[in-house]
């Protein structure tokens, strides 16, 4: 094959972009749930001594 | 109302969005990849080397459909963000900055191929000619847009300012597509043309579709996987989220 560390090179780059485009989202998705499991935890931990506040 | 129209309506429910990005998004992602896994077999090992720029001209079938993918996710980011703008739809806020980075990276692609490809042909790896540069002023609006959305803190404002930048930007899409006519350019100019006769014997241009194809298919997957994330971030507060959440940690604890 003639060029063959051009044509290599090309199709290298296109390769990792597309892993890039794929990963990406995926992390992104998991950063939100991730984020929401966070806020439950810290609401579910929060409420309770708000009550015991109101009560005494 | 009909069906189909409810069925969109319906879809611009953040929750139902949800289930259908939640399903679609693998079936894209994989026929996309199986589709563009024909065209790159057909592109490396079954098209003839070209007659004058020898094996170098196989980077084609990545560098044209990148690039017609660079273009068109431009133009459906605006139209998303128009509807935005307008109709004050969320989905299509969500959606139009979704675009930005798969058309960023299809962008990049066409740019790092274009030079890998002009170094054996041109002699040079960049040059300031119009279609190159008209090129690269894209891939800098696509991270304009990006910025712009990452920078605001309320998300609607955010991807309001953000899509107004896409809708101008629209301006360039032309000047791009035409700037191998209007000006002397070191880039070739039409070599495909979708009415009329190409300038590429038939027996090397079956790769291409396959990779027009493919490259949609895997843009689709991406743009549902990016706009659900986004989705689920801006609702992060809601109940159906926090179902949603509590359901993915179990099903990451098994």
């Amino acid at each position: 094959m003639s060029y063959r560390e051009y044509v290599i090179a090309a199709y290298a780059v296109f390769a990792v972009v597309m892993l890039w485009d794929y990963i990406a989202p995926k992390l992104q998705l998991r950063a939100a749930l991730r984020t929401v499991r966070q806020r439950a935890a810290r609401n579910a931990n929060r409420a309770p001594a708000t009550n015991t506040e109101l009560e005494r | 109302m009909s069906p189909l129209i409810r069925w969109f309506h319906q879809l611009g429910s953040p929750p139902t969005f949800d289930r259908f990005a939640a399903r679609w998004t693998p079936w894209a992602y994989l026929l996309g990849l199986l589709t563009m896994g024909i065209g790159l077999y057909g592109a490396l090992f079954q098209v003839p080397a070209d007659y004058q720029q020898g094996d170098s001209f196989r980077i084609f079938y990545i560098h044209v459909p990148s690039a017609w993918m660079s273009m068109g996710i431009f133009g459906l980011m605006a139209v998303y963000a128009a509807i935005a703008l307008i109709w004050r739809i969320k989905l299509c806020e969500i959606l139009a900055m979704a675009c930005a980075p798969s058309g960023a990276a299809f962008t990049l692609i066409t740019l790092a191929t274009g030079s890998i490809w002009g170094k054996p042909m041109w002699g040079t790896w960049w040059d300031w000619d119009p279609r190159l540069t008209t090129q690269l002023i894209l891939l800098f609006l696509y991270l304009g847009v990006m910025g712009l959305y990452a920078a605001i803190d309320d998300r609607r404002n955010a991807a309001r300012a953000a899509g107004l930048l896409a809708i101008v930007g629209v301006a360039l899409l032309p000047v791009i597509r035409w700037s191998v006519v209007w000006w002397n350019s070191l880039h070739q100019g039409q070599t495909i043309r979708l009415l009329g006769e190409s300038q590429m014997d038939t027996s090397m241009i079956q790769p291409l579709w396959w990779m027009v194809i493919g490259t949609h298919l895997w843009f689709v997957g991406s743009l549902l996987a990016r706009a659900r994330a986004d989705n689920l971030h801006r609702e992060a507060g809601k109940d159906w989220v926090g179902k949603l959440a509590g359901h993915a940690s179990v099903e990451q604890a098994r």
